[in-house]
Formats: structure tokens, sequence, C-alpha cells
């Protein structure tokens, strides 16, 4: 529910109907998956016999033990409070995960060879490609904005013309002619600015719609009031549009800003030597790329959930009442 | 009100590059000694040619191919990794000055590239995972085949393939693959094959000695028959810049002539494919 509900319902584990659901289609996944041969398998080996041979009844078996176990933990899990439902199955569900990659076959040893450098050089790059292209995109977003906003024809159609153009096509293909097509135009530039280019003229044009949005929602009133005390176009949007459409705009633009960091990726193409780049190219020699994968997922996984908890501070702070 | 002057200043500005479209004429041998540097693009995706090595650093037959070029020209060596695709695309404009990045001197690259050396030549072979019933090369037609985009073994997969170097034995198209794939590079074309016959694929097209050195970290696949073809592999130069290319010619030769080739071929691979051809 969005908000504290005032209709009082029974909790879902207390209708047998919807445990009862649960259960049977637990089992009957479980036992389609025929997990007689894994490790539950051979947990369960004093009852089923040989896993190898117990057919159809060992897969079911195992299907029904397991049902009942997730059953069972589900309605433990629910006599517990909020707070510890949440956490005890964001654990459960990373174990599972970890469980996951760990029937890989992993070899930790490679990856600790190689973390230290995937993060000194792999999410250094990463990290100040994604904030110089963010900020340039922010102030480009302004002028955007405004020229959106703007009644002057040709402002209006240069701004939602690049909108409309930077939005429309992927961005790896801006990549590509940015970094390609510039050179015919005589403007030679490095893989490093070709990418940061890239980022900030996509990323842009999103935040153009962000920011006119967000200059859009300040009231009539305060443009008329500020005009009728005097003030000019640049002191009116300065002083007093900007300032209180900024709560609008700042949580939307760190939203932006974890999508760039996992966009950034994608300059990887043109040999900049950030996460994903070196993700792909480190296991290369030793033909162990799933290591070198799952150790850049995890960098940018953390670094995101980071990202998310230092955005909901930021919500938090123009929710408040001084705001 | 400022606007205005901002799309004035724009407009100016693209005016501006319109311009200068033409710079960017100047000798390619004149810029490396003036900043002393020879830039060589390769892409560390494919060892053990070039790849980054325990110490994070550029490794492989290429990169000491191009570290030895660079010393003989008296220049110091700085790398830059751009993916294939972008180093095949020419136009480098100065971004870096050489490839050494075992490239087969096809007649289409030739059109935007120049070839001043062929520095060795490999097999390229057909790969099949262990568990497949193939016997010979010719049991892979109609079968899933692929090979890294923009390689010569896509070429020869597409039979789109012209080599046009000397010295190099004549070929046949000996497969026709009922379907095709490419992939960014061969190793992950290989990391969809290991997957087991006919999951993905049935076999990948590509050069012998890194599916040698596939099987050698254990991956499930065999070498199927005799090699499909001896591609000449070169360095390559932005089109245009005779003088560097008539340098670098007479390098590589040297280096052929002194052994220095030899010697490193036996290093990175274990045996010389530097002028053996069968």
């Amino acid at each position: 529910m969005l908000h504290r509900d005032t209709v009082i319902s029974d909790i879902a584990v207390h209708k047998p109907k919807v445990m009862a659901g649960i259960f049977a289609a637990a089992f009957v996944i479980f036992t389609l998956m025929g997990l007689k041969d894994t490790i539950f398998g051979a947990l369960m080996a004093p009852v089923i016999g040989d896993p190898a041979e117990a057919g159809f009844s060992g897969n079911a078996a195992t299907g029904l033990v397991l049902a009942i176990l997730l059953t069972v933990n589900i309605v433990l899990i629910a006599f517990l409070p909020l707070r510890y439902q949440i956490g005890i199955v964001w654990l459960q569900l990373l174990l599972l995960f970890l469980t996951f990659f760990y029937s890989f076959d992993l070899k930790l040893s490679f990856i600790q060879t190689k973390i230290w450098f995937m993060i000194t050089q792999g999410l250094f790059t990463t990290l100040y490609i994604s904030a110089i292209s963010i900020a340039l995109a922010s102030g480009l977003a302004i002028i955007g904005a405004v020229a959106k906003l703007s009644s002057n024809g040709f402002a209006f159609a240069i701004a939602s013309f690049y909108t409309s153009f930077f939005r429309g096509i992927p961005l790896l293909m801006q990549i590509y002619l940015i970094y390609l097509g510039l050179p015919q135009l005589g403007f030679v530039i490095d893989a490093v600015p070709a990418g940061i280019l890239a980022l900030t003229l996509c990323y842009g044009a999103y935040m153009t719609e962000i920011f006119r949005a967000g200059i859009q929602s300040i009231d009539k009133g305060q443009w008329e009031a500020s005009r009728s005390i005097g003030f000019g176009f640049g002191l009116t949007m300065r002083r007093i549009i900007l300032p209180q459409s900024m709560p609008l705009i700042i949580p939307p633009t760190g939203n932006q800003f974890i999508a760039m960091l996992k966009d950034s990726s994608l300059v990887s193409v043109i040999g900049v030597w950030e996460l994903m780049f070196l993700a792909r190219t480190l296991g290369n020699k030793d033909f162990r790329h799933m290591e070198m994968l799952i150790t850049a997922a995890m960098i940018y996984w953390m670094l995101t959930v980071c990202l998310e908890l230092i955005q909901s501070r930021i919500e938090r702070h123009y929710k408040s009442p001084q705001h | 009100m400022g606007i205005r002057h901002i799309f004035l200043g724009a407009a100016l500005a693209v005016a501006g590059a319109l311009s200068g479209a033409t710079a960017f004429a100047g000798e390619t041998l004149d810029q490396i000694m003036s900043s002393n540097t020879l830039k060589v693009a390769t892409d560390p995706n494919w060892a053990p040619q070039s790849f980054l090595n325990d110490n994070n650093e550029m490794d492989g037959f290429d990169v000491d191919v191009a570290r030895e070029i660079a010393s003989r020209m008296g220049v110091e060596v700085e790398f830059v990794t751009p993916s294939w695709d972008i180093i095949t695309a020419g136009n480098w404009n100065g971004r870096w000055h050489l490839s050494v990045g075992s490239m087969t001197p096809t007649t289409a690259r030739g059109e935007i590239l120049d070839f001043p050396g062929v520095y060795y030549y490999t097999p390229a072979s057909a790969v099949v995972h262990n568990d497949s019933p193939y016997e010979n090369v010719a049991d892979l037609n109609g079968a899933k085949m692929a090979a890294g985009i923009s390689t010569t073994f896509e070429l020869y997969l597409q039979k789109d393939l012209t080599i046009d170097a000397s010295g190099v034995p004549t070929f046949e198209y000996q497969i026709t693959p009922g379907e095709y794939r490419s992939y960014e590079t061969g190793a992950v074309a290989l990391d969809d094959l290991r997957l087991g016959d006919g999951v993905r694929l049935n076999g990948v097209v590509g050069s012998l000695p890194a599916m040698l050195k596939a099987i050698e970290n254990g991956y499930p696949i065999r070498v199927l028959g005799e090699p499909l073809f001896y591609e000449p592999l070169a360095i390559a130069t932005d089109k245009g810049d005779a003088e560097l290319n008539a340098k670098l010619s007479a390098i590589v030769d040297e280096m052929r002539n002194d052994g220095t080739l030899k010697t490193l071929s036996e290093k990175w691979y274990g045996i010389d494919y530097t002028t053996a051809l069968n």
C-alpha cells in the first residue's frame, strides 16, 4: 500500500487458499526442475536412495521437501516485524544469488589478483567519466530547458530537435558516430573526451526534459510577481524559479546519474579502460571471463547501492519542511 | 535575451567546424618523430598476441613486435586499445600511427589502410566441441558456425575472403555454414561453443594458436582436420604516408632477417610462424 491503510484485512499468510497455492506451485516447479541430481538430491539420499537411480519419485520427493521448506519459511518470516522481514528476505535472496554464482566453479584467487586493478583503474575511470558527464549534462539541460520554454521559435526548434535526436538514437551509436564522425569534420578527439561528449549529449537530452518539467511546475504567479518588481529574465530564473524547482529536479537527476554510471560501460568499445573494458579484457589471457564479468557486476551493483542510499537522503532532505 | 547570444555562438562554432574540415594532412612520420612517440593500436582481447598480463600491463607477441619496431625507430611506444572494428574502420587521423594487431591484408582493407609488412603467418582452423560427432571439416556443412566480427574467419565463412599478399598458398572454401553468427571477439564465440555441441554453436573458425591456447586452458573443444587457410598477418598504417611505410617495411624485413621475429614467435607460440608455410 502506498499509505498506511485504514481498511483492515487479513494478511496473506492467514489465508489457507493462498498458502496452499504457493505450496502447490512450488511443488510443481521444484519437481519439474528435476533436482535429484543436485546437492538437494544428495541431501535426500537417506529417503530416496541413490539419486542416480531414484527416477521421477526422487524428483518429486525432493520437490516436496523443498516446497515444504519454502512455505514454512514464508510463514515464519510473516510473523516477524516488517523491518526484519525485509532484512531476512534480502539476505535469503542474496544467499541464493551467491549459490548461483558459486555453482559456476569460479576461481576466487584469480579475482583476488585482479580486483584491485579493477577498482583503481576501472572503477576510477568509470566514476570520473560519469561525474564529468553528469555535470556537463546538467549545464546543457538548463540551457535546453530554457530554450524549450522560450517563445523564440529558433530556440525552441533547436532544443526540441536536439532532445528528439539524442533521445531517439541508441547511446552506443552516438558513441560510434562521435568517435568516428567528428574527425571527418577535422576535430580529432581522443576516446575519453569522445565518450564524455556522447554521454553528455545523450543525458543532456533526457535531463532537458526533467529540467523543463521542474521549471514548468512553478506557479505562474511567481513569474508574474518577479517580473512586476522589475526582475529581468536571468534574475527571475536564478533567484525565483530555479531555487524552487530544484527539489523537483534533483531527485530524478540522481536517478540519471545512477543510470549513466552503468551506461558509461558503452564507452569501452572505443578503448577506454573503464570497468567494463577491464571486465572483458582482464580474463582474456587465462580464459576466465565469467570471474571478471561477475566481479565487475558486483562492483557496479555495490556502487549503485551506495548511490541509491545517497539519493534517498537527498530526497528526504528536499521533502523536509524547511523546503 | 541571453539565449540569442548562445545560439549565435553555436552557429559560429558549427561554421568554424565545417571550415576546419581539411585539417590533418600532415605526415605521420613527422608526427612520430617530433613527439618521439609511436602510438600503436592493438586490441588486448586476443591472447597470446595481445592481452593484459598478470601485472595488468600490455603483453603478447604483437605487443613485443610493436615495442621492437618502436625501439628500432628510436622512439617511445604507447599503446591505445580501441576495439577491432574501430581499428579496421580506417581514418585514424593521427590518433594512433600503427596497428600491430595481426591484421590480414585483404583487398577490401587495402582500400582504406596500407600494409607495410607481413610479419607472420598463422593457420586458421575450425574447432568443435569434444562431444560432437564431427570428424573432418566437410562435416561442418550446414552447421551453426561462428567467428569474430570483421575477422578474416568471418569472411572465410561468408566466402568473401581475398588475401592479397605474396607467398600465401591458395585455399578453397570447405565449409558452407547452415547458420552463421558473428561475435564481438572469437573468445566469446568459444564461450558459447563450450556450452555443448549445438547448444548455441556447432563450430568456430579462428586462429589455430588462439584455439590451442583455449584448449590448454581447459576448454572442451578440439581442432578439426588440417588448417583451412594460412593468413598472412601484417602491420597496418593509415592510408597515404609512403615515407613511414618504407621505413616500417625495412624494419620488418630487418627483424625477419636477423631472427628477432623468429625468436618472438617461438617465445609466444612455441612454433616459428614467421616464415614456415606448408
